[in-house]
């Protein structure tokens, strides 16, 4: 493997990153959503470190009492890292919802509820004057492992050049605890699921080809020469093609000279 | 002499808050006597500019705002990069550097090499300098070059050809690579340039490099003087902005050209012959 990271030199880059963009957007704090999983601690970690404990307020939302060992793992973080915290229960507005339009699809159920927490982040980002801190990593970008307008909503992402197993990395040098970088991650989408069941590769397995893809431009056929299996080559493949959609804005149809996304052209960062 | 490097984050598209950024540090090159001040590449505009050019280009012989800096040029030499547009070339804009001294223009270059592969969009938005030449400065002959111009070392070539004791590169170079020491790895490749040419050469390089963010993309920092001996005289901060004055002894390119000869015994004539026939039949 070589996707070792010099720690100590992604976190500088990173608390700049934050603070520097909070800055020009005219903000001093960070809110983001803590799910008591690797990514939201280390994102939360970072922003600690960039702006301060006090200007970082990490959201707990459990539906109901389904995931408590992960609400006790996002409190025990929130304290670790002096950072506020509060809990909001999403369980009355999922099933207020799920009461009018049944269902018994796990995914279903699972998006709509990354899509209330979204909302609520929104809605306290608005209340706080926080920017919202997105914690997807480059990992979960590159297949598609995320719920579009859901957990992968934020205004600045400072994780998404990360492989999980980078995050895993950056996680040893802030000093999370072990437990939590050697727990199994999941969506939470539905109790007992795992990522690396769902995806049906570990992530140690699925970073390295998406390395050899992505960072080598390694072809398929260049990959299953090296050793890799033919199935898990094609399967990581599809899922990066099949969701492109989820990494870009919506195609707008172009009709005018100068359209917004294809010939309008502004720097994100205009004048700021 | 003494030269001060300016590394600094300017605001992207902000020409009244860069201006008066750069006023403030030429009053600080002034107060600290160094008589060179160098900005970073597009330091009036910001970098990631796409549609932006248009807006902020100026034609740095009329402008107001430039202007204005020309004038707090008295008794100083500055180097500072600007979106150009001549009133003799509308809709034209040039990646352009100028070198001011004692409130006037010197010289100004244009980026020759401008990068359009993955995340750079140059020439999709900025027209192309044609031209590369060494012009007298109170320091000796020296000569200019934006970011990208350096790496490619034919540039810098025609500048030592040219007789250039200082070749002065400003850049905006994004930092790549976090798997090595404390900087990105992107830097080691802009040292070893510098390194090489100053060297070679014979003549001192200076690296003024920005730092910041726009879009998600972070400015490496890092910049540098090399001596015409090839001997690092001083690096900036990686990331961080620094304000780092230093002494050169102009002395230092007789002496280098003095004990090793490339320049005496250098033969543009022959390269020229060759380049001709090069680049008239590729395939010879």
């Amino acid at each position: 493997m070589s996707l070792m990271i010099n720690a100590p030199f992604v976190e500088k880059v990173l608390t700049r990153f934050i603070r520097d963009e909070l800055a020009k957007f005219g903000f001093k704090k960070g809110i983001l959503g803590l799910s008591g999983g690797l990514d939201s601690s280390v994102c939360a970690a970072l922003a600690a470190r960039a702006l301060g404990p006090a200007n970082v307020l990490g959201l707990i939302m459990p539906c109901g009492d389904a995931f408590p060992a992960d609400v006790r793992d996002a409190e025990r973080v929130g304290r670790a890292l002096g950072i506020r915290t509060k809990t909001i229960d999403i369980a009355p507005q999922v099933e207020a919802y799920f009461t009018a339009h049944r269902t018994k699809n796990r995914r279903l159920r699972g998006n709509k509820m990354a899509r209330e927490r979204m909302s609520i982040l929104y809605d306290y980002s608005a209340r706080e004057k926080a920017l919202i801190l997105g914690t997807s990593n480059k990992t979960e970008l590159l297949i598609g492992y995320g719920t579009i307008h859901g957990d992968m909503a934020c205004a600045i992402n400072p994780m998404g050049d990360l492989y999980k197993t980078q995050v895993r990395q950056l996680a040893r040098h802030l000093g999370l605890p072990a437990s939590m970088i050697r727990k199994a991650p999941t969506a939470g989408l539905w109790p007992g699921q795992t990522d690396e069941t769902e995806i049906g590769l570990t992530y140690a397995e699925l970073d390295e080809i998406l390395e050899n893809i992505v960072e080598k431009g390694k072809s398929a056929a260049d990959l299953v020469k090296t050793g890799f299996k033919p199935a898990a080559v094609r399967r990581v493949r599809e899922m990066i093609r099949c969701s492109e959609f989820k990494r870009k804005m919506p195609p707008i149809a172009k009709l005018s000279p100068r359209s917004v996304g294809h010939d309008f052209l502004y720097p994100y960062d205009w004048g700021k | 002499m003494k030269i001060a490097l300016a590394q600094i984050a300017p605001r992207l598209g902000a020409l009244e808050r860069n201006r008066d950024l750069h006023l403030e540090y030429m009053e600080r090159a002034r107060r600290e006597k160094a008589d060179l001040v160098v900005f970073p590449e597009l330091s009036l505009t910001g970098y990631t500019l796409k549609d932006l050019a248009a807006e902020v280009a100026l034609d740095p012989r009329t402008d107001p705002l430039f202007r204005k800096i020309m004038a707090r040029s008295r008794g100083l030499s500055v180097v500072l990069g600007f979106m150009e547009e001549a009133a003799e070339e509308k809709g034209l804009f040039y990646n352009s550097v100028a070198f001011l001294s004692d409130g006037k223009i010197l010289h100004v270059h244009r980026k020759v090499f401008l990068p359009t592969n993955g995340m750079f969009e140059e020439a999709k938005f900025f027209a192309q300098g044609r031209d590369l030449r060494t012009f007298p400065t109170p320091f000796g002959k020296a000569g200019l070059l934006i970011c990208r111009d350096f790496l490619h070392y034919g540039a810098s070539y025609v500048l030592y050809a040219g007789g250039a004791d200082m070749i002065i590169t400003v850049s905006a170079a994004p930092g790549r690579g976090v798997g090595g020491g404390e900087a990105f790895e992107s830097s080691r490749m802009w040292e070893l340039m510098g390194e090489a040419i100053s060297s070679f050469s014979t003549a001192f390089v200076v690296y003024v490099n920005r730092v910041g963010s726009e879009d998600g993309v972070s400015f490496a920092g890092g910049s540098f003087v090399y001596g015409p001996d090839g001997r690092l005289l001083a690096r900036a901060a990686y990331l961080d902005p620094e304000f780092r004055v230093l002494s050169l002894d102009l002395t230092a390119v007789r002496e280098a050209r003095t004990k090793r000869l490339f320049k005496r015994d250098e033969k543009p004539d022959i390269i020229l012959r060759s380049l001709e026939r090069v680049v008239r039949v590729p395939d010879d």
